[in-house]
């Protein structure tokens, strides 16, 4: 009773919040606590309130932080970091390492004049290690929304106006949060297989792919895309017999070059994994020891049975806008869940914008980044950058994967006249001493003007080397400009600068 | 070596890098805010909707508010929402006789609230745990 007195309405109320006349014998902090209790507090407006702690959401938070915005960030997971850093980039790259150097010893030491004794995986130490970097990521990200003096909240969000966020909170109870602006930073989840119910179990999402409990013995990966690739590779190297099942004739999506892709799926036959290219899934069933699914070639063909002990869905990731109350405030998604916005991040109502996953564009971490920082210039100052046209893709099979900019698909078909160069890690010095040699750099630019259209490599490092190229396309230059710039000897970076070298001259070592 | 030095930096300027300084970054003097395309956008267009000033006037802008349910009321009939019709015409909330509302029926702001031991210790001892 006494309790019901003193909920809100906390507008209507906060004109008596001064009106307590408490004798002066009362401690200070059973005042704060007697006022807190007595008269609710108003509804503190900020200046952005976030919608999401994923990799756009934390990172705007931290952005609007420092440019000294009042900002608060919502997350219902109860750790920050949203799909990247729980259960997508950060885990699957402790797998993909350690899987890694699992596979490497067990196969590649004796040429190198290593002897190794009786090795042995212990599944539950790599998880753990997984883990570990996982909670020391997520905690670093508490540590500086402390730091930046962002408010976080643990709960889940939705509109109850314009500028009001209700947030359901997690250790009970709900909260009203007023914001003039309000970013939706809500990211995505695995699309499902029609006809195949995901348990995390047998049928997973990369989710359970990053914490199966012990190596199976064969595993289907639906979907030839890059996360199907990099997982499917985990338990590959691990001891799993992978067969990737792909709709469309090429593996790596529709964004690697197509010289790339085959190169990359003849290494990764070559370490042991099957492809069914140009197949496409009819359904499977799942109530045996094994899970039986029904493929078929896409163009129509014969039927064939697969069994496994484990598959993994891998065909996409859609838009998560589920449970924001999105109709609450007349916001409306295009066909394929994806909020609509305009240049600067805007929905139609012009305070509400979005960012990431839940809206255009690739669905990679480091978008987000650059879109999180770009919508707080956008709020600030009024202007923001974000060049769609240099974002990176990096594929962390081994070799790695990793382009940037144009493929040739795309350049022959937008009529460009253009030059190709190409340099392999065969003829790299560093390569050589690592022996480490499979794959090559390739790069496309105008004809005329020698300005760099695209950059692909595949091999060792790709995904560190790639950062160069981007920077080199962001500034608009010219293969001879990176030929001519001088780069280190003995590394793996002379193979980018030989590669410029061959698209406007020749290579010196090929 | 005064003359090295000249013929090193004559050879150097032969070579004129596409990537230039131009100096730091500033922000473009006038930026256009209208809403376009975002860049990304697979259709490269803007529904219709966008180009519709949020508060154009004030009866648009009823016709979308929400308080309790929307302010606007032309479409009342048509669905019928919470807030759309005035309270009488609705009717008697009154239970009929011999019918009782369970409080935890009505919206949850109704409801009892929880009390925690605090709260209890506070109504036991007439406030004195507040204070001591």
């Amino acid at each position: 009773m006494l309790r019901s007195l003193l909920v809100p309405r906390a507008a209507a109320r906060s004109a008596f919040k001064k009106s307590s006349s408490l004798p002066a014998v009362i401690a200070p902090s059973s005042i704060a606590r007697w006022s807190r209790r007595g008269y609710a507090t108003e509804a503190e407006e900020k200046d952005l309130v976030i919608i999401g702690g994923g990799v756009a959401g934390y990172v705007a938070a931290i952005k609007a932080g420092q440019e000294g915005m009042k900002v608060t960030c919502i997350e219902k997971r109860g750790t920050l970091g949203g799909t990247c850093l729980n259960v997508g980039c950060i885990p699957s790259k402790a797998l993909l390492n350690n899987s890694h150097l699992y596979h490497q010893i067990l196969h590649d030491t004796k040429a190198r004049g290593i002897d190794v004794g009786d090795v042995k995986l212990n599944l539950a130490q790599m998880m753990k290690s997984k883990d570990t970097a996982v909670s020391g990521l997520t905690k670093g990200v508490e540590f500086l929304f402390k730091k930046n003096g962002v408010e976080y909240v643990k709960g889940t969000a939705s509109f109850a106006g314009e500028h009001e966020i209700k947030v359901n909170l997690t250790e009970g109870g709900e909260k009203t949060i007023i914001g003039k602006n309000i970013l939706i930073a809500t990211g995505s989840e695995a699309t499902p297989f029609p006809g195949l119910e995901i348990d995390e179990k047998r049928i997973i999402t990369s989710t359970g792919a990053i914490a199966l409990d012990k190596v199976p013995e064969s595993m289907v990966v639906i979907g030839g895309g890059i996360i199907g690739l990099e997982m499917g590779s985990v338990w590959s190297r691990l001891g799993s017999k992978v067969t990737v099942v792909e709709f469309l004739g090429q593996i790596g999506g529709p964004g690697m070059d197509a010289e790339i892709s085959k190169a990359a799926q003849k290494i990764l036959k070559k370490q042991g994994i099957d492809f069914k290219l140009n197949t496409k899934v009819l359904g499977g069933d799942a109530t045996g020891d094994k899970i039986k699914l029904e493929v078929e070639a896409a163009k129509g063909g014969k039927k064939e049975t697969l069994d496994a002990d484990v598959v993994l869905v891998a065909i996409g990731r859609r838009p998560y806008t589920a449970g924001l109350g999105l109709e609450n405030v007349g916001l409306e998604t295009d066909e394929k869940g994806r909020l609509v916005i305009d240049h600067e991040f805007r929905t139609k109502l012009p305070h509400i914008r979005v960012v990431g996953d839940c809206t255009f564009g690739p669905m990679l971490a480091h978008k987000a980044e650059e879109e999180a920082v770009a919508v707080v210039e956008w709020i600030k100052k009024g202007y923001g950058h974000v060049n769609y046209g240099a974002i990176p893709s990096v594929m962390y099979t081994h070799p790695e994967v990793a382009w940037v900019g144009q493929n040739e698909q795309e350049v022959k078909a937008s009529g460009v006249e253009y030059k190709i160069g190409t340099f392999p890690f065969s003829a790299n010095s560093r390569a050589k001493t690592n022996l480490d040699t499979e794959g090559f750099v390739k790069m496309i630019a105008d004809a005329k003007t020698d300005r760099i259209l695209g950059i692909h490599i595949i091999g060792p490092n790709a995904g560190e080397m790639i950062a160069e190229g981007t920077l080199a396309l962001e500034y608009g230059a010219s293969t001879e400009d990176i030929g001519r710039t001088s780069h280190a000897h003995p590394t793996l970076a002379e193979a980018f600068k030989e590669a410029a070298m061959a698209t406007y001259g020749k290579a010196i070592h090929f | 070596m005064f003359a090295a030095t000249k013929v090193l930096r004559a050879a150097h300027a032969e070579r004129v890098p596409m990537i230039k300084f131009i100096g730091k970054r500033s922000l473009p003097s006038s930026v256009d805010h209208t809403p376009h395309a975002h860049p990304a956008s697979p259709s490269h267009e803007l529904p219709s909707d966008f180009s519709q000033k949020s508060s154009a006037s004030f009866s648009s802008y009823r016709q979308k508010a929400q308080q309790h349910g929307p302010l606007g009321r032309a479409n009342a009939s048509a669905d019928g929402s919470l807030g759309s019709v005035s309270g009488h015409s609705l009717g008697s909330v009154a239970p009929v006789k011999g019918e009782y509302f369970d409080r935890n029926e009505l919206p949850a702001r109704f409801r009892r609230q929880p009390i925690d031991l605090s709260e209890i210790d506070a109504i036991e001892t007439g406030g004195a745990t507040l204070v001591c």
